[in-house]
């Protein structure tokens, strides 16, 4: 049975519509008014022991919200989250003692205390072993690099140091499943490439389950072979990274810099329809999308340069949000994604 | 199960003393200043004994008796469980009550847990002065079962502030700012702090059957000068097991309406 199984979950939150002044805050108590929003709105999925899933979506599209069902923080409005067999908001003390989890912009960690007393506080929490604590304690001061941190008091620490320190605290109690909710968030490359190694280091390893989110589509690249994507609450998306990569992150956009345009780019420009869309121009500034399968950069370049002079040119790698953007518009033209993505992977 | 968290929170507590010692000089300052106001109150009775020899038929160092129990009751909570004050802008209102729900152990627990509060010492100790110094001079000869009396007497002060504090705490799961309720009840405690006596019936009653202040200083001080409530002295542990039950069922009830904030 898979480890973790998600059936119709839904979670509406209420928030209350607050009436200003005194006689506001009286009615309030009288008579709440409130709206809803639909954060998740009934998404189905199951995640096998061992494996490590990316969840990405938007800002507000209902990740966090998704995760905070899974580890038992949040009651679900409907629906069902199984974990190891066990209802996490109910079995709260069974849950917890098999998880472990990272929330980007928290500490779990004491903010007074250096981390090294919180991992063992967490060790008193969780009953680990001397021994496996002591063993799990070397192994990841070493991947993490965090020798000289643990002895400093939290408040001391800088945003990448502190969050090595909090990866190893959600690992430390060697637990069956990690949620790592924007781990990577306002990190540096040198940091994040420690972490993604950590991490997908201890999944191999001790097939520990994880689950990351996150915008940078490098992390899911490195850590994840499975990505759920959700977009309005809903799952737009749930496969190999691979399909999503071949089909949707094929797209490049080229920003050119330019200068002295003659008046027949534009319609060069409109021969070449095949190969690039999503032309936008002004006098100074040239914006292509390109497929990468189907032309080079280097192309791009020639076709456009006999007719300005290109003073700057940036590449952009496709984000989250476009993905999910072309994922949507796919589904509008055809509703059959999947087997039309299939398809493309052909060539 | 009850011993693990005895464990636990004896582990706890030593992270909280490292800390505390981190913080030396606020510690000293915050004792001090509770101290000093804590102080003004004693000072207060004091100067209406200049006047008079007994107040509706209570001596100096029976009122002061009363005051020092308070103060003790007091203390406790001030010491064990001043992280309630706290449980809505600092963890429900920024979130960070998701951390105390991750954990394997009651959030509860986690949350009380969380932190010691130094101020709370100098208050303890200059209110086991008054009790002691009261007790002295009234002649009262304790024996063993009265101290033990005592300090069951105390400790249910405690747990009757602590739970009337959970009570209104819990309000910070539906209310943004909850810090006005809890003040406003907790407040009442003034009043426990001189013998029901020399108010107007309601306030007695108040204080005996709603907010129930009066059964960690005026009851249990009852016991030893009899001024003719010494039965109601013995319900204080009782009042403070039923004032726990009912704050566990509010705040079970508080915990399903949190809603964690947006991240
Ligand atoms: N505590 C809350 N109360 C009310 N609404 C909330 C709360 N938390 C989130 N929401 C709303 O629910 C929706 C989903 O939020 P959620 O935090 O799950 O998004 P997310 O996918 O994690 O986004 P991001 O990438 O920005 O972190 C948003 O519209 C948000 O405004
Ligand atoms: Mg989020």
């Amino acid at each position: 049975m898979a480890i973790i199984e998600v059936n119709d979950l839904y979670k509406e939150y209420k928030i209350n519509q607050k009436k200003e002044g005194v006689l506001g805050a009286i009615g309030n108590i009288f008579y709440p008014r409130y709206i809803s929003k639909v954060a998740v709105n009934k998404i189905n999925f199951s995640i096998e022991e061992g494996e490590a899933v990316g969840y990405i979506g938007a800002n507000g599209a209902g990740k966090s919200t998704t995760i905070k069902m899974l580890t038992g923080i949040l009651t679900p409005t409907s629906g069902r989250v199984l974990v190891n067999g066990n209802i996490p908001y109910k079995h709260r003390v069974k849950n917890n003692s098999i998880i472990g989890a990272v929330f980007g912009q928290r500490t779990q960690m004491w903010w007074d205390l250096p981390p090294i007393e919180t991992y063992k506080l967490i060790q008193k929490i969780y009953d680990v072993p001397k021994k496996q604590f002591d063993e799990n304690l070397s192994t990841f001061t070493e991947l993490l690099d965090l020798k000289e941190l643990i002895k400093i008091p939290v408040r001391q620490l800088s945003l990448g140091q502190k969050m090595r320190c909090e990866i190893a605290a959600a690992f430390i109690h060697d637990p069956k499943i990690v949620y790592l909710d924007e781990p990577t968030i306002g990190l540096d490359i040198m940091v994040k490439d420690k972490i993604r190694n950590f991490i997908k280091n201890i999944n191999k390893k001790r097939s520990v389950t994880v689950i990351l989110t996150t915008h940078d589509l490098q992390d899911i690249e490195e850590v994840c072979k499975r990505v759920i994507i959700i977009d309005n609450g809903q799952v737009v998306y749930d496969g190999k990274i691979e399909e999503i990569k071949n089909s949707l992150g094929k797209y490049r956009t080229v920003h050119f810099q330019v200068k002295n345009c003659s008046n027949n780019l534009d319609n060069v420009l409109d021969t070449q329809k095949e190969y690039l869309f999503e032309v936008s121009k002004s006098p100074y500034d040239i914006q292509v999308k390109f497929d990468r399968q189907k032309i080079t950069a280097s192309e791009v370049m020639n076709i456009i340069s006999p007719y300005c002079d290109i003073m700057d040119l940036t590449i952009q790698e496709p984000s989250i949000e476009s993905i999910v953007r072309d994922l949507y518009r796919k589904q509008v033209d055809n509703n059959d994604f999947i087997k039309e993505n299939a398809g493309n992977c052909k060539y | 199960m009850l011993f693990k968290y005895i464990r636990l929170y004896i582990e706890f507590f030593k992270q909280n003393i490292k800390i505390m010692l981190e913080y030396r000089a606020d510690f000293i300052i915050g004792a001090m200043a509770s101290l000093f106001m804590q102080m003004s109150g004693i000072f207060f009775v004091w100067v209406i004994f200049k006047n008079v020899t007994t107040l509706q038929g209570w001596t100096f160092y029976d009122i002061t008796l009363v005051y020092g129990l308070l103060m003790l009751s007091k203390s406790l909570n001030h010491i064990f469980f001043d992280n309630l004050w706290v449980l809505g802008p600092q963890y429900i209102r920024q979130g960070n009550f998701d951390t105390l729900l991750l954990r394997p152990i009651s959030p509860l627990f986690h949350l009380i847990a969380n932190r010691l509060q130094q101020d709370g010492i100098g208050n303890f100790l200059l209110g086991l002065v008054i009790t002691v110094k009261s007790l002295y001079e009234l002649n009262l000869n304790l024996g063993i079962k009265g101290v033990a009396l005592i300090i069951l007497f105390v400790v249910s002060g405690g747990a009757i502030f602590a739970a009337i504090n959970l009570i209104t705490a819990t309000s910070s799961f539906w209310v943004v700012n909850s810090y006005h309720l809890i003040w406003t009840v907790y407040s009442v405690n003034e009043f426990a702090l001189y013998p029901l006596n020399i108010y107007h019936k309601a306030i007695g009653i108040i204080l005996t059957w709603v907010i129930p202040y009066a059964f960690a200083s005026f009851y249990p001080a009852n016991y030893f000068i009899h001024k003719g409530y010494e039965q109601l002295s013995f319900i204080s542990p009782i009042v403070a097991l039923v004032l726990w039950v009912i704050a566990l069922r509010v705040w079970r009830f508080g915990i399903k309406n949190y809603t964690s904030t947006g991240s």
